[in-house]
């Protein structure tokens, strides 16, 4: 009796509320350990420094490279938080539970998008203060702009990212495979990031179409994601 | 029965991919200003045409694998891809030899190199994630990961589509090229499909008997050929002193020696792998 009312009560949860008790645990075991968002930071912090020695450039070169420069960085703190995120699932054996259990593996996988999501936006947040100061930057567009691009930049990274990860999980040598299979596929998005934000950044161009083409990025893969994810989730 | 087909095309490929090198050699005439440097066009272009068509089989059999989990689609699809990446190693490394001539360098980040670039990591990525990960889900991996390589060729096209480009534009059936070069491009190409089908065909049976035997055992094509042709790349650093008739010709015949050392590695590579694989299909017999 119970276990039918347990059953009944798991079929009527909705894929909302599972995508948010997904990302709840995420941020939750985050909060606890803060393993990736620190060395998400520090990494990020290291790449500014290293940068500005390397090149040490005026107010106009930043404005230019520095679009560059931040997505660089993000991207690869990005691909450090995707590796944790199902590693830490495959020691604990979240990923066999979950493939014996009912819940759709859509929420799994939205959960987890999300999360990351929320973490790299955070490191944004955190990060923007740093390269204003450092770069002694000032922005010619609106700001507006950046914060879209930013949206929709890191949503394109996350959402190929997570799925990728939950593919090279599946490899040997996990963790070497994710960068490998990640980039060549985020190649266009990157571009299109990088460029909106340098021409935000100069005032040169309008970024406009840049940003609708991120936008369609976004729709096109996510949906890709969406649909092969219980595919790659129960491959054997 | 088969093998009496694949021999009778076998002979009929290798007679045109004779036919097609003394066309190109020496039937069609020299271009005005590139002479003899310009008949790297006529194996570049063909190679590009036949890697093209091995990508889509590539991604059509990955759909067809992913719907039916057949492993004769496992087996196109494999093969597509990898002989997609020869053939397109080859175009890589031909039209950076004719560009140190046309163009005075080896490489300009121009949309259409971006894209063929990028359209070839993309399927090398394919082929490493072939070859690392755990028996049993390869296949299905691999056909996800085509998928998503598949979709985004149109986008890094759009995303390129601003960009001026000196690659030159595609000039079959226009008056831009002389009638007799597209008689000879169109040799070439019949030749050279042809031989991207019978290479094709012998990756796929070669992937079926190591399906047989339950021995996966996908490697990187590029890799090896990649390494064997990059040298000659640094063969033409001082041209300047040699006569322009010679340098010509001398692109000419490095970027021959560059393709047909790819397609001959890549073939003994295969002949190897075959000896292998019917070695331990043998011992397995008599175990």
């Amino acid at each position: 009796m119970k276990a039918a009312q347990a059953k009944a009560g798991r079929r009527s949860m909705s894929i909302s509320r599972l995508t948010w008790i997904n990302v709840a645990k995420d941020l939750r075991l985050e909060w606890r350990s803060r393993d990736v968002l620190n060395s998400m930071l520090f990494f990020s912090l290291l790449v500014v420094v290293i940068f500005s020695f390397a090149f040490s450039p005026t107010a106009e070169e930043s404005r230019r490279m520095v679009g560059g420069l931040v997505w660089t960085a993000f991207l690869f703190s990005t691909i450090m938080a995707l590796n944790q995120s199902w590693a830490r699932e495959l020691r604990n054996g979240v990923l066999d539970a979950y493939r014996v259990s009912p819940a759709p593996a859509e929420a799994l996988f939205f959960g987890k998008c999300l999360g990351n999501f929320i973490l790299v936006m955070l490191l944004e947040c955190l990060m923007a203060p740093l390269f204003v100061v450092f770069y002694n930057l000032s922005s010619v567009g609106p700001l507006w702009q950046l914060a879209v691009i930013a949206v929709l930049g890191t949503w394109a990274l996350v959402v190929n990212g997570t799925f990728f990860a939950a593919m090279s999980i599946r490899t040997r040598n996990r963790e070497l495979m994710l960068p490998l299979l990640l980039l060549p596929i985020s190649i266009p998005a990157v571009v299109a990031m990088v460029t909106a934000t340098t021409d935000v950044l100069t005032g040169d161009f309008s970024p406009m179409s840049q940003i609708k083409f991120l936008a369609g990025y976004c729709v096109i893969f996510t949906t890709a994601c969406f649909l092969l994810f219980q595919t790659v989730l129960n491959a054997e | 029965m088969r093998s009496r087909i694949f021999f009778v095309l076998l002979m009929i490929t290798l007679g045109l991919l004779g036919w097609g090198t003394y066309q190109a050699l020496v039937v069609a005439p020299p271009e005005a200003t590139m002479g003899d440097a310009q008949r790297i066009f006529y194996y570049h272009v063909p190679a590009a045409t036949a890697a093209s068509i091995l990508f889509w089989c590539n991604f059509a059999a990955s759909l067809w694998y992913l719907w039916k989990r057949s492993p004769v689609a496992d087996a196109m699809a494999v093969t597509g891809a990898e002989v997609g990446v020869v053939f397109f190693s080859v175009v890589l490394i031909s039209g950076p030899i004719w560009a140190r001539y046309a163009w005075g360098t080896f490489w300009v980040w121009d949309a259409r190199l971006t894209t063929s670039l990028i359209l070839w990591l993309l399927y090398v990525s394919y082929l490493v994630l072939r070859n690392s990960s755990e028996v049993g889900s390869t296949s299905v991996l691999a056909a996800s990961l085509a998928v998503f390589a598949a979709l985004d060729m149109p986008i890094v096209y759009m995303s390129n589509r601003w960009f001026r480009t000196s690659h030159p534009q595609p000039m079959i059936g226009t008056p831009n090229l002389n009638p007799e070069m597209q008689k000879v491009l169109l040799w070439n190409m019949l030749a050279f499909c042809l031989f991207a089908l019978m290479i094709a065909w012998f990756r796929y049976e070669l992937e079926r008997i190591s399906q047989k035997i339950n021995h996966l055992h996908i490697q990187k094509a590029a890799h090896g050929s990649m390494a064997m042709a990059l040298p000659l790349m640094f063969f033409f650093a001082d041209d300047k002193l040699l006569r322009e008739k010679m340098v010509q010709h001398h692109y000419m015949v490095a970027g021959y020696v560059a393709v047909w050392t790819i397609y001959i590695g890549y073939l003994l590579f295969l002949m190897r792998k075959l000896a292998r694989l019917k070695k331990e299909e043998a011992e397995l017999r008599a175990g």
